[in-house]
């Protein structure tokens, strides 16, 4: 563990130097032992997203059809939930089955990459007028630590580009490149004098300023950069090499894996959003080669971040949310793929606010049309905040436009919530 | 329109005569528009019971109005001459000044290049826009009224490179679909891309609407003139024949279904009216490379260009009023710029219709436009005040707008005094970003790109700032802002001086004069690297990132 | 063995292989024992053996396109797969079929044994349902289904444990050879039926194409495995193994590219082989003298180039410009100087070995991009048939000479 409160008594020097202003950010340290208690026993629930990026197939995955002209190649295997069956190259995941709800019916809007990606990381479609934020914002909003090092929305090779929206610069995501790294010039090139001989006065220049600007866009600016120069102090914890070689069995040797163990570490220094994405799953070719090749190391880590969360008694209040933008065609095309989706797909809930065991929802004999319980974007993410315990009906404005979390007239789906 | 108080009505009139003699007669009695813009946004104030902030200082308005018109901050003197300049029209002086700068030319281009262009092209063939940007640079140069500017890039003459205009169909690679997305959008603030895959829901717009426009451009073929510079030349040729093919909607389509085609038609308009073919006419096979296409029996896309640009389009003039306006002013009075839809009213309704006949009746003059926001009281608002909103609705405090990368880059080159460093000629190979990598500067600065706002810089933005190659900015040569401070004997106060009004193009506070002084004092003399730290932090702070 | 004369190629039959599962189309062909008999399975782990009338009194190839019956019914079903199947190979004297299938197990057929039983088959329900639409209805429903006699197998191969993707047969008929998606390889004793020896790649790679040499000592393995993730990507393998013992005996993909490492999985390692091997070499022969490996690029790729190889030194011969869209399956000649590909491009190709010229094509470009290309292909034994099958739903039959 980071020792936050430490180094927060050694910057506090610095601070002071700085004309006594209170820095942006950083108000609860000067606010008593109450809030530095609130903090050592985070209670607010964190999110890992666990993104397949182009749109999974569900007939592959999580709603197999048996002997359905629709079935396609695999076949489904038996999990530890009596009853639920899932694809055959998901075996690990059946044995963490009830830890999972899978949604079998779920019924979107946007069957193209660009627009199922803004969709399924807002619950908006995309429109001219307004720029929604991404789940992850609005979850490190509610649920992030107003005092932290580390930035409470972090991507691990994201293709979603919505990002805070309208939340502003403070909510944008923290991106990690595809093998772990960092974004370049996260390493300080200046000495720790230097630096703060420079903060001293960016601080002061800042504050005078503001003083009398009180546009948001500075004081965005001033934020963004605190949380710069924190960074520097927690670098560290995106290093994952010592700790992959105790994990690479139950993650799976695979580069996914190693991003799944990431976000596990992130999560357990208190970040509250992790995106974890797998790319390629747009198989408008060979759709069952991809799927044979894409599934296993994925679902290998799936288990292994359910698995390792449990053990660290984190999965109570970690959500791990598991989807695409789209899902597949049940008709297979004359390349051997199956193409975009949206009708009739799949997604998996698990962890925090999530009741595990049991699939939700229904599609038809073929996967053509949901037969029961359709779950529409706007649902799936109302019963994602409420599952965090964030009211999906709280509204941001976008201008003087109230915009609630999850579009109005969106249902929580009030079965797939407990523990 | 009444309240406009007799001084400013005697200090006018000699330019409002000149204007109007110049221009219609029928505008012989009306005021000068910064006026009718002063009025209608003073009423809305009253009407919201707002109270705007004060008049701009000179050091803001020189530091605003440089960057928005020619894009950089002025420099060390022309800030001291500025300031000290007695005459009581210095700002009108200065505004005219600045539209006359080739920098004026050079800034408009590279606002449009990425307007028309966005930072990624859709095809890689638009990657290098050389032959487009200075196309784009002439006019405005020559002050293209704006009407004719876009007719020629729509009509789309030449090649990509020797003219340019071409390049802007050329990267959408014949597909007409986008074409007409993007045309529509971009020039009449009208989006029709939910119908193209099936009607509107909350707009007239059908899906007949979208394919009756797609229909102007359908023909289009992109042909290879050639290559020069290691560049595809490219050219749009049109055939005679063809049409778009509309299937329905999207979810109802199935594989194997073929469309019906749709015949051009203007948006609330009529079908366009075409000559029949000549008798025993032939299509053109294929358009033969290195010539000039053939052209066609009727074009379809002169048509749409000569549409699109009529003074009496019902959505042209107001699209461009709206966009310049909020070029200048931050917001659209119709906000976003390019949505015009009836769901999107403008916070200003009379006044955006009164910019657009005044834009019509002045022949689509962008000089003259801008001049008249820039004199305007409400541009020249400061933008100090409570208001946390960075784009105010009702205009009642001056907008803070990011600094895009290329204005960055260049006013970091001119506080710093960059130029000093080079050798002649070194700039202009060493790229638009020099000497920072071009790729960063986009990465970090390069959104959003439109020069009204929507501030998103977080973290990583910093992390370059501390950490990437900035400090390459802050050049030691003679005559450089870093060698003037230290080789000076002057007073620390006089060197404070010329530190802040190069960086920030105003002198320091008294607060700012101490604090700086307290922290060179640290060391007996002045310490470089201290006066390197001083740089650094007056050339990354809100008030350099922001033109306020 | 007889020579092969690529003139005159002439398409006699068009046999219908349809099923109204999505994606279940023919996968694998072989002939049995004669130019006449041919047997076909799909992806469902359908396997159907036909008999054809002697080539001059097929019907026209329009009939046999459009006329449900025109082309001749299957004779027999060969039931026993649960899962597709891959590849089919024939003993020289025909009369032992051989199947590899996705449901992990090999199985061998007596062609001439006495039927089990019977079963409905119904190949053609896309000519029927065609005819069914011109009368207002959805799909055809009314028509009887065709009966077949019904063949079980004699064996039963196990010993996979993932979907087999390859199999190769020696051309004496003794040495099987058959690999899966865990990476195993097995080489079996026909007659003995047992294991004589087996062996694994890299453990994330799939077997995608095995061959032999004419004696069965000698095999040429083809791992690939499709992307884990763009930044995850298993390193394809080409080997030379000693059949007895599975002993490594040439690394032919590092003799392209003598810095390959095949334990590097990012994107960059990729590029050092991408062009070379594509997405896979699916598509794998050697020739009859045992001097040559052909390697077809397979998966959904732009080239399709079918590279000859020495087997000796590894080496590079020539490239043959091959199948855009990906090669799906190569054939040497048994007089060796013609190598004979299928395609993505819906296309057969016939190149000299010498110099690599296209000497015939077969089928043509269906037109679009991608449009039931041809999954495998068979030469008959006395190298005057050809059998295709593609993905559309149909066996096609020529003829040469």
């Amino acid at each position: 563990m980071i020792d936050h409160l430490s180094r927060r008594t050694l910057l506090k020097g610095t601070l002071a130097t700085s004309a006594g202003g209170v820095v942006m950010n950083w108000g609860d340290l000067f606010h008593g032992p109450a809030s530095v208690a609130a903090e050592a026993s985070p209670t607010k629930k964190r999110c890992i997203l666990l993104w397949m990026n182009g749109g999974a197939s569900q007939f592959e995955t999580l709603d197999l059809k048996p002997g359905a002209r629709t079935g396609g190649t695999f076949r489904p295997i038996s999990t530890n939930v009596a009853g639920a069956q899932i694809c055959e190259l998901m075996p690990k995941i059946a044995q963490q089955m009830d830890k999972l709800a899978v949604i079998r019916s779920m019924r979107t809007s946007e069957v193209d990459h660009p627009g199922g990606i803004y969709l399924m990381h807002t619950g908006y479609r995309p429109t001219a007028n307004v720029r929604f934020p991404e789940f992850g914002a609005i979850i490190a909003k509610y649920n992030g630590r107003e005092a932290t090092d580390l930035p409470n929305f972090i991507k691990v090779f994201s293709q979603a580009d919505a990002g805070a929206g309208f939340l502003g610069p403070k909510y944008q995501p923290f991106g990690i490149g595809p093998e772990g790294s960092l974004p370049p010039f996260s390493a300080s090139s200046q000495s720790p004098e230097v630096e703060s001989r420079r903060y001293q006065l960016r601080s002061f220049l800042e504050e005078t300023y503001g003083k009398v600007h009180r546009a948001e866009t500075s004081k965005m600016h001033r934020e963004a950069y605190e949380a710069s120069r924190r960074l520097q102090g927690v670098r560290k914890v995106f290093d994952i090499d010592t700790e992959w070689a105790k994990h690479s069995e139950l993650y799976g040797d695979s580069v996914f894996g190693r991003r799944c163990l990431l976000a596990r570490r992130l999560i357990e220094e208190g970040v509250s959003f992790v995106e974890v994405s797998q790319s390629s799953y747009d198989s408008h070719a060979d759709n069952a080669v991809w799927h044979k090749a894409l599934v296993p190391p994925m679902e290998h880590a799936w288990a292994g971040l359910l698995v390792d969360l449990h053990q660290r008694g984190m999965l109570d209040s970690t959500l791990v949310v598991w989807m695409g933008e789209i899902g597949r065609t049940p008709n297979i095309n004359n390349r051997a793929g199956r193409d975009h989706y949206v009708r009739s797909w799949s997604t998996a809930l698990a962890g925090g606010g999530i009741k595990g065991g049991q699939v939700y929802g229904e599609s038809d004999a073929t996967g053509v049309d949901v037969k029961d319980n359709p779950v529409t974007e706007g649902d799936f993410f109302a019963t994602i905040y409420s599952a965090l315990g964030i009211d999906p009906k709280k509204e941001n404005f976008a201008g003087v436009r109230p915009i609630p979390l999850a579009p109005f007239g969106s249902k929580v789906v009030a079965e797939l919530l407990g523990s | 329109m009444t309240h406009r108080s007799d001084d400013r009505r005697l200090t006018r009139w000699p330019f409002a005569a000149l204007v109007v003699l110049s221009f219609a007669q029928s505008a012989w009695a009306a005021p000068p528009l910064q006026d009718v813009i002063d009025n209608e946004v003073h009423a809305a104030w009253q009407r919201e019971k707002i109270t705007p902030s004060a008049p701009s200082s000179d050091a803001e308005f020189l530091r605003r109005v440089s960057l928005d018109i020619v894009g950089v901050i002025p420099n060390y003197d022309e800030t001291v001459a500025f300031l000290a300049d007695p005459s009581p029209d210095k700002r009108r002086q200065l505004i005219d000044r600045l539209l006359d700068d080739p920098r004026y030319a050079k800034h408009m281009a590279e606002l449009w290049d990425v307007l028309l262009f966005t930072r990624n092209p859709p095809g890689s063939e638009a990657d290098k826009r050389e032959g487009l940007q200075n196309w784009l640079r002439q006019r405005f140069a020559e002050n293209t009224p704006y009407d004719k500017l876009v007719r020629e890039l729509l009509k789309a003459e030449g090649n990509s490179i020797e003219q340019g205009p071409p390049l802007y169909f050329v990267q959408y690679r014949q597909r007409p679909e986008d074409m007409t997305e993007a045309v529509t959008q971009t020039f009449l603030g009208v989006q029709l891309q939910c119908a193209r895959c099936h009607n509107h829901p909350f707009e007239p717009w059908t899906q007949q609407d979208f394919y009756g426009m797609a229909a102007f451009l359908a023909r289009l073929q992109i042909v290879s003139a050639g290559k020069a510079e290691n560049q595809n030349k490219l050219m749009v040729a049109e055939k005679s024949t063809g049409d778009i093919l509309f299937t329905g909607s999207v979810k109802d389509d199935k594989p194997g279904k073929k469309g019906d085609p749709v015949a051009p038609k203007f948006l609330i308009g009529d079908p366009l009216v075409e000559p029949p073919l000549p008798e025993g006419f032939k299509e053109v096979a294929k358009f033969e490379e290195n010539k000039p296409p053939q052209p066609p029996v009727f074009s379809r896309k002169d048509q749409l260009a000569e549409w699109i640009t009529r003074a009496d389009n019902p959505y042209f003039a107001r699209a461009t009023a709206n966009r310049l306006w909020a070029q200048f002013l931050g917001r659209g009075l119709a906000h976003p710029v390019d949505n015009l839809s009836d769901a999107n009213k403008p916070s200003h309704p009379e006044l955006l219709a009164t910019l657009a006949r005044e834009l019509v009746e002045h022949q689509f003059d962008l000089k003259w436009f801008i001049r008249e926001l820039c004199n305007s009281q409400t541009y020249q608002l400061s933008s100090a005040g409570p208001e946390s909103d960075p784009l105010p609705r009702w205009f009642q405090q001056a907008r803070v707008r990011p600094l895009s990368a290329e204005e960055l880059i260049d006013s970091w080159q001119v506080a710093t005094g960059f130029e000093s460093s080079l050798k002649p000629d070194a700039k202009k190979k060493d790229g638009r970003f020099s000497p920072i990598d071009g790729g960063y500067m986009i990465r970090f600065f390069g959104q959003p790109n439109t020069g009204t706002g929507d501030f998103q810089g977080g973290l990583h933005e910093h992390l370059f700032l501390s950490n990437g190659p900035v400090s390459q900015l802050i050049v030691s040569s003679p005559g450089s802002l870093f060698d003037s401070i230290l080789k000076s004997t002057a007073p620390w106060n006089e060197r404070l001086e010329r530190l802040f009004v190069s960086l920030l193009s105003r002198a320091p506070t008294d607060e700012e004069r101490q604090k700086f002084s307290e922290f060179f004092s640290a060391d007996e003399k002045m310490n470089p690297d201290r006066l390197r730290d001083a740089i650094w932090a007056l050339m990354t702070c809100s008030e350099f990132r922001f033109n306020h | 063995m007889p020579d092969f004369t690529p003139q005159n190629p002439k398409q006699v039959w068009q046999l219908p292989f349809q099923n109204r599962n999505e994606g279940a189309w023919p996968m694998a062909v072989a002939f049995l024992g004669s130019d006449r008999r041919i047997a076909a399975g799909d992806r469902d782990g359908r396997l159907l053996v036909w008999d054809l009338a002697e080539p001059g009194d097929a019907p026209s190839l329009e009939q046999q396109q459009k006329t449900p019956g025109a082309a001749p019914a299957p004779k027999q079903s060969l039931v026993g797969h649960t899962n597709g199947i891959s590849r089919l190979a024939t003993t020289p004297d025909g009369t032992i079929l051989v199947s590899a299938s996705f449901d992990r197990t090999i199985r061998m057929w007596d062609a001439a044994a006495a039927p089990s039983g019977s079963v409905d088959v119904i190949v053609d329900h896309e000519l029927r349902d065609a005819i069914a639409k011109k009368s207002g209805k959805k799909t055809d429903d009314a028509t009887p289904a065709t009966k077949v006699e019904s063949l079980t197998s004699t064996h039963t191969l196990e010993g996979h444990k993932d979907w087999i993707d390859s199999l190769s047969l020696s051309a004496d008929g003794r040495c099987l050879l058959t690999g899966d998606q865990s990476s195993l390889v097995i080489a079996w004793d026909v007659a003995a039926r047992k294991e004589r020896s087996r062996w694994s790649g890299h453990p994330w790679n799939w077997v995608v194409a095995t061959a032999l040499t004419a004696d069965g000592e000698t095999a040429v393995i083809s791992e690939y495995r499709y992307k884990r993730d763009d930044f995850d990507i298993p390193c394809p393998a080409l080997k030379r193994f000693h059949v007895a013992d599975g002993a490594e005996q040439l690394d032919l993909l590092k003799v392209q590219f003598p810095k390959l490492n095949p334990k590097e999985n990012t994107y960059g390692s990729a590029q050092v082989w991408r062009k070379f091997v594509a997405n896979g070499l699916v598509a794998l022969d050697i020739s009859p003298d045992g001097k040559l490996v052909a390697a077809g690029q397979g998966g959904e790729t732009d080239t399709g180039h079918v590279h000859l190889l020495e087997m000796e030194t590894g080496k590079l011969v020539r490239t043959i410009s091959g199948h855009q869209y990906g090669a799906t399956d190569v054939k040497f000649t048994a007089d060796g100087k013609f190598v004979i590909s299928a395609g993505r491009d819906t296309v057969i190709r016939i190149c000299q070995v010498d110099d690599g010229k296209e000497v015939a094509q077969l089928g043509k470009p269906r037109g679009g991009q991608f449009k039931d290309w041809i999954s495998a292909i068979a030469l008959s034994p006395d190298q005057r048939t050809l059998a295709a099958t593609d993905i559309g739903g149909w066996v096609h039959i020529w003829t040469f000479g």
